[in-house]
């Protein structure tokens, strides 16, 4: 057993034991129990693991990190962060961790929809966690959903109820400080009910200050949509250069479903992010987007599994990578299309655009189609910012750096304009401003 | 003193010699139209006075408004004044039209030290100078130059131009391709900037042009050098005799082609 894993089971263990946890109720005690056993078994996971080839798992493998025991303190400063990448709504703002109640605030949530810490949910409903938590995500085939499962206690429920419709987009904020080598294990359920609909925004970012100790983030997101329900999920990830960041959706769509996952990974040292959608009803659409910006160090890894497990079902995913530095981004897309799922249509993007000579791009789609009727096409592409285009807007003036830059934002945008016109997108404009490549020089010359 | 000034100029591109020796003086207010067959050096020349990357000058220099020319990027030549049309403008999806020129002419505007023009200041003067070239405000608002024709390429070209003012404009063949309306257009636009702090190098294969943009001298070049400068009468004979006229090999052919 490496030190390293010895070091979670021991964080887990510890957990498990501590005397506020004897009140758990049973069932959250044996999901924990039975997902540390399933860690335990699978180890961390290396790269001469498959699913794991490209991912650098850095100093997550050196085990430092600890979960906060406490609730977080002083937070109040930490609004003004907030405010920034927030969004008018509901929002729950979780700060190393763990929620921080006088940075979140529920008010003005819609009729029909149910928003609140998952610590309340374990008391308040009991018998919906119990019967989801942990059926989408599965502790025995992920190694790190089952850390997560083995520390399950903060994050967040949102149910919505049969009919329910919300205008208004749901935040999460997960706010890490860079103080402490800290591990946030967040669980965020989503249960959309028939015909319902909704938008859910998860933002990771960090409020320390630059040369903050490194971080660790594990969260894992699990969604069921009934039929005809419909979850536009965003996932803005702008942790500081030094985070290490895992994150798994996995949603399970029914009859007549409508998932949209558009995931903005421009901040960590290293980060992950999977989204796993299966179709469990026909008549399905789901659309899987992502936007991954890296430069100096930075590995940003994508993985997409999308499973058309019945008929009739529809598929598009649009992921395009920025990469500049000795950056590095990877994407790995598998479809598998199922002997029944017949009329399947389903069509899968990655292009990458690299700005320096040593950053790197890697794209493998992975096509399982063992049905006849279907339509599936794929394509990945890895290219360079066009000489000619840049000789042209210089030639006109430009300088060098803001044509570059007019360039790298025409390669991206598709991504960013595939996210409705309003609060979300505006938000999304302004981080996405700050992180690419001449940023702080447009800033000095203007 | 000459607003251009190049002598004795040498270039090679990727290890073939193509300028090989070219003299050239435009002073402010003049229009010089440079003709020759395919192949004889012309964007080639164009290209090393806007700075396009690969072009290896060996010998002579440039100067503009006095200054050397040849040291400076891209965009300071451009700052500077300098403007070429291109012959084959280029396609950039994603990048709005009016966006891009309104950071061109903003960073122009920075360098020389005067103030930002706002995006509404700015749609003004776009507005005013599409009228010159009647490019249509819809143009505006797409990425630039995509999915244009050839014609409203061109356009694109003098409307630019005219928005960024420059002191010294070459076009290169903005003439070629143009039915005779909008040649007629694109002619009116260059003539409207025509003034007497301004030069323009015209390259071009069709006389036609030169009857709506009267020039001042025409040069020919050929093989990397200009062989023959004279008024514009020079091109009326070119047009009826060919380059063969001019005794330069092989290039009957493709004077033949150039005027059909
Ligand atoms: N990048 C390059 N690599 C190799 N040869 C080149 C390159 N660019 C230009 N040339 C050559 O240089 C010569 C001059 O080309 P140039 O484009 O300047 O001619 P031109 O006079 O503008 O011709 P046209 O009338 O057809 O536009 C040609 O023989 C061309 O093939
Ligand atoms: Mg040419």
């Amino acid at each position: 057993m490496t030190a390293a894993l010895a070091h979670y089971l021991d964080v887990a263990t510890r957990f498990q034991a501590a005397p506020e946890q004897a009140s758990a109720p049973q069932w959250l005690k044996r999901l924990r129990a039975d997902a540390l056993s399933h860690f335990e078994r699978q180890g961390l996971p290396t790269t001469r693991d498959e699913a794991w080839k490209y991912s650098r798992l850095g100093s997550i493998a050196e085990g430092t990190f600890l979960p906060r025991t406490e609730a977080p303190r002083d937070t109040a400063h930490l609004s003004a962060v907030v405010e920034r990448l927030g969004l008018p709504g509901p929002r729950l703002v979780f700060v190393d961790g763990r929620l921080a109640p006088e940075l979140s605030s529920v008010a003005g949530l819609p009729r029909g929809l149910t928003l609140k810490p998952l610590r309340d949910a374990v008391r308040e409903d009991g018998e919906l966690l119990e019967s989801l938590l942990g059926q989408r995500a599965l502790a025995k085939e992920h190694a790190f959903t089952a850390l997560n499962a083995a520390l399950l206690e903060e994050g967040a429920l949102l149910r919505l109820a049969p009919g329910a419709l919300s205008e208004v987009p749901v935040q999460l904020v997960f706010l890490t400080r860079g103080d402490a080598p800290v591990l946030s294990s967040p669980r965020i359920l989503v249960v959309a009910e028939e015909s319902s609909e909704a938008t859910l925004v998860e933002t990771y970012a960090s409020a320390g200050p630059a040369g903050s100790a490194a971080t660790f983030t594990n969260a894992v997101t699990e969604v069921t949509l009934g039929d005809n329900a419909s979850l536009h999920h965003y996932k803005v990830q702008v942790e500081a250069d030094a985070a290490l960041h895992l994150g798994a959706l996995h949603a399970r769509q029914g009859r007549d479903s409508r998932f949209a996952s558009h995931a903005f990974a421009f901040g960590g040292a290293m980060a992950r992010n999977e989204v796993h959608a299966a179709f469990a009803g026909e008549g399905g659409d789901a659309t899987l987007n992502g936007l991954y910006v890296g430069q100096g160090a930075q590995h940003l890894d994508n993985r997409t599994a999308l499973d058309h497990a019945v008929p009739r079902c529809t598929s598009r995913e649009l992921y395009k990578g920025v990469l500049d530095g000795q950056s590095r981004g990877t994407f790995h897309g598998l479809i598998r299309v199922r002997q029944d799922a017949q009329r399947t249509d389903s069509r899968q993007q990655n292009r990458n655009l690299l700005l320096s000579e040593s950053a790197q791009a890697d794209a493998k789609p992975q096509l399982e189609i063992f049905a006849d009727d279907v339509k599936c096409a794929h394509g990945a592409a890895v290219g360079r910012l066009d000489a000619q285009a840049l000789f042209y807007l210089r030639s006109r003036g430009v300088p060098q750096a803001e044509a570059e830059r007019l360039l790298t934002y025409a390669f991206a945008r598709e991504v960013v304009e595939a996210v409705p016109a309003g609060p979300v997108r505006a938000n999304i404009e302004a981080l996405l401003a700050l992180k690419l490549p001449g940023a702080a020089q447009r800033e000095v010359t203007a | 003193m000459a607003l251009l000034t190049v002598r004795n100029l040498h270039a090679r591109v990727a290890g073939k010699d193509i300028l090989k020796g070219i003299d050239l003086e435009v002073a402010p207010g003049e229009v010089h139209a440079i003709m020759g067959p395919n192949g004889s050096g012309k964007s080639t020349l164009a290209s090393v006075l806007a700075g396009r990357d690969g072009y290896e000058v060996t010998q002579g220099e440039v100067l503009f408004d006095g200054k050397p020319l040849l040291e400076l990027s891209p965009e300071a030549r451009a700052a500077a004044g300098v403007f070429l049309a291109f012959q084959y403008p280029v396609e950039i999806p994603g990048v709005g039209n009016i966006h891009f020129l309104r950071t061109a002419l903003n960073a122009q505007r920075r360098s020389k030290g005067l103030e930002e023009l706002d995006a509404m200041d700015f749609l003004q003067l776009a507005k005013e100078k599409s009228k010159l070239v009647q490019l249509d405000a819809a143009f505006m608002n797409r990425s630039v130059n995509e999915g244009f024709s050839g014609g409203e390429k061109k356009r694109n070209e003098i409307f630019q131009m005219a928005v960024l003012e420059p002191l010294l404009a070459i076009l290169d063949e903005t003439d070629s391709g143009l039915d005779i309306d909008a040649l007629r257009t694109v002619a009116g636009g260059v003539n409207a900037l025509r003034s007497p702090e301004r030069g323009m190098v015209l390259i071009t294969h069709y006389q036609r042009l030169l009857d709506y943009i009267v020039p001042d001298k025409v040069h020919v070049m050929s093989a990397g050098r200009i062989v023959r400068s004279g008024g514009r009468e020079l091109a009326l004979e070119l047009e009826q005799k060919g380059y063969g006229w001019l005794g330069l090999d092989g290039a009957k052919a493709s004077a033949a082609e150039a005027r059909r």
